[in-house]
């Protein structure tokens, strides 16, 4: 479904964000990827849908290969391949059911968006969309006035909206509180089951892959060194993707900081990835820049 | 919380002091290069004093560069200096500090206004002074609700409806035109950086030339300031003064727009028209609201500054009364305060117009 053929990313700057990835997402595959910040998780993704242009190699989705040059190719590509944000990006004045309708844009004419006036046929997926997700009930609500698990949701309804092969998430439930990211991430998966759409999902929490995941893909440096089924992503494995033993490491801070080691035993996972995830991201986005 | 601040002690203990970071002071030899810049503009503008001028430009009966009394800016600058260190000001903003004075003191003495603003308690125990403040603070408004205007059978209060309708009119179309050229001018969501920046010039182009200039020039094109043309111009002219507000300050916050929605528009597909119209300008639309009705504000002061030139409107009424001066000071009045009053009752529904809509 989505194949990376020696796929390179080099930034502007000169930054190496892929390297060499050769890579098959086959139909139907709930794919997580895992890694540290700065592995290429992002430019990964967004590799696919042309958000990032690669600069190297040939990235097929389906039949047609991803040009970033051709925008009119990358839109009719783009309205097959959804994508979930770790910020929601819904547009927060308007309504929920305008904003599951961006995601109708690509197969709208252009002067139906300008006045706002969608079709019949628009209007029902998008409110199907929102039905599968489980917040019709606040189609006519600022997206802005939703809690977070629910904005999530909506921008599930709006990528649902696109009748998408694929979804790429990013981070998607990275600013979500343990419980709701368990419930969103369980939503997408059943929704992504019955539909057969292909997933790839960036992620922090790696209990969280090892629950939802099909297959998992770890990533460091821009490369893929590892690749499996979720069962084969042993402790040891996970410990090489990021390139330490996660518990050995914890134990140290909590001995050392002797002030702090109340916090850290009451700390939720959530605590312990939020700023290491809010950081990350940043450094990512100004690569991207 | 009480136990907190009873336990609270009056002074740190000597350890708590050491652990202490020291405030900052700022570097001496900045500032002592600083004073020495001090010094030299002292010079400069000692160097070019009136006295002993050798640098100046002539400009018919006005001399540039020849600040008068050096010494004052001196001790200004010294003591801006003293300020900065006491208060802890980085030498790059005590330097910023510095240039403001040396620059304000000797563009204020080349235009001689120490000089000309003491000559202003004479001037105005000199003249008219008296009776015009008597005429303004006593307004005639049997004038402004029942009188004509001067030669004709128009009412003077519907003069403040065609400047009222002028203002509709121009904050309307300026408005939009303005929202249109503001999404060309920001790189966020213009075709490219190409457009971007034509724009963006022909933007400062419309913004540079004054709503007073425009007047005249549409004028001047449309050929008079007859009654019926002159209020054609006008309106023209604030639509042009409305496009130069508009697409400045929107172009602005569509800079700052949050990313995030924009790019998910760009995921699902959307052509620019498109991820425009959803994402940037529901963000923008407070903001636009805004300085439409700002701009609508402006337009019922400016259209009265318009009146200078002759345009139709409360203006035209304006500069004619004023015109007649000795005569007319209780008219101006009546005028300046209606003026005053409709300002503020625009103010007002804008005011409520903005709660109901954001």
């Amino acid at each position: 479904m989505i194949k990376f053929e020696n796929v390179d990313v080099v930034y502007p700057n000169g930054f190496r964000g892929l390297n060499d990835i050769n890579l098959e997402i086959h139909q139907g595959e709930f794919v997580a990827i895992i890694g540290l910040s700065g592995a290429g998780k992002s430019t990964l993704i967004r590799a696919v849908n042309g958000l990032v242009p690669y600069t190297n190699g040939t990235l097929t989705v389906g039949d047609t290969v991803v040009d970033p040059r051709n925008k009119s190719k990358l839109r009719k590509l783009r309205s097959k391949v959804g994508m979930i944000f770790q910020q929601f990006n819904n547009v927060g004045r308007i309504s929920v059911l305008n904003n599951v309708l961006i995601g109708r844009s690509a197969f709208t004419p252009t002067w139906r968006s300008l006045i706002g006036w969608y079709g019949s046929h628009d209007r029902e997926v998008a409110f199907q969309s929102l039905e599968r997700v489980g917040i019709v009930e606040k189609s006519y609500n600022r997206a802005a006035a939703l809690s977070g698990g629910q904005q999530q949701r909506v921008a599930i309804a709006r990528v649902l909206a696109q009748d998408p092969e694929v979804i790429l998430a990013d981070e998607p439930v990275a600013s979500l509180d343990p419980p709701t990211a368990r419930k969103v991430l369980g939503d997408l998966r059943t929704i992504q089951r019955d539909l057969g759409i292909t997933c790839v999902v960036n992620m922090h929490h790696l209990d969280l892959a090892r629950d939802y995941a099909d297959r998992i893909i770890g990533m460091r440096n821009g490369e893929v060194v590892f690749d499996g089924a979720t069962q084969d992503a042993t402790e040891d494995v996970i410990a090489d993707v990021y390139q330490r033993p996660r518990s050995a490491d914890d134990a140290t801070q909590v001995q050392g900081g002797a002030g702090l080691r109340e916090d850290a035993e009451n700390a939720t996972e959530a605590d312990l990835n939020g700023p290491v995830t809010g950081s990350g991201n940043d450094s990512e986005r100004k690569d991207i820049a | 919380m009480s136990t907190a601040v009873s336990r609270r002690s009056t002074a740190p203990t000597p350890a708590q002091e050491r652990n202490r970071p020291k405030p900052p002071t700022p570097q001496i030899p900045p500032y002592l290069g600083l004073a020495v810049l001090a010094v030299a503009a002292f010079y400069f503008f000692f160097w070019t004093w009136e006295g002993n001028a050798v640098l100046f430009f002539p400009l018919g009966d006005t001399l540039l560069w020849v600040p008068r009394d050096p010494m004052i800016g001196l001790i200004l600058m010294l003591v801006a200096l003293l300020v900065c260190w006491k208060l802890r000001v980085s030498p790059m903003g005590a330097f910023g500090g510095l240039a403001i004075i040396a620059i304000t003191y000797w563009a204020g003495s080349n235009i001689h206004f120490v000089d000309r603003i003491t000559e202003v308690p004479r001037r105005l125990t000199g003249g008219n002074t008296r009776d015009q403040l008597v005429g303004y603070f006593n307004p005639d408004w049997t004038y402004l609700l029942f009188h004509n205007v001067a030669g004709t059978s128009r009412p003077i209060w519907g003069e403040w409806l065609i400047t009222l309708c002028m203002a509709v009119v121009a904050t309307i179309i300026g408005c939009f035109i303005g929202l249109l050229l503001a999404m060309l001018a920001s790189p966020v969501s213009s075709l490219n950086r190409g457009t971007s920046q034509t724009v963006k010039a022909i933007n400062s182009v419309v913004r540079s030339i004054p709503d007073v200039g425009w007047a005249l020039l549409f004028a001047a094109f449309l050929g008079g300031t007859a009654y019926g043309l002159g209020a054609l111009a006008a309106v023209l002219a604030l639509i042009m003064f409305n496009i130069g507000i508009v697409a400045k300050l929107l172009s602005e916050s569509i800079d700052a727009v949050q990313p995030g929605p924009l790019e998910a528009a760009d995921a699902a597909g959307a052509n620019l028209i498109q991820r425009d119209r959803v994402a940037v300008l529901p963000a923008v639309m407070p903001s636009f609201i805004s300085y439409s009705l700002y701009v609508f504000e402006l337009n019922i002061r400016a259209s009265a500054a318009l009146g200078v030139v002759g345009v139709a409107g409360i203006g035209g009424e304006l500069s004619r009364q004023i015109g007649r001066m000795s005569q007319g000071y209780e008219n101006v009045g009546a005028i300046l305060w209606a003026l005053v009053l409709v300002v503020l009752m625009v103010d007002l529904l804008s005011l409520w117009i903005r709660r109901r809509l954001l």
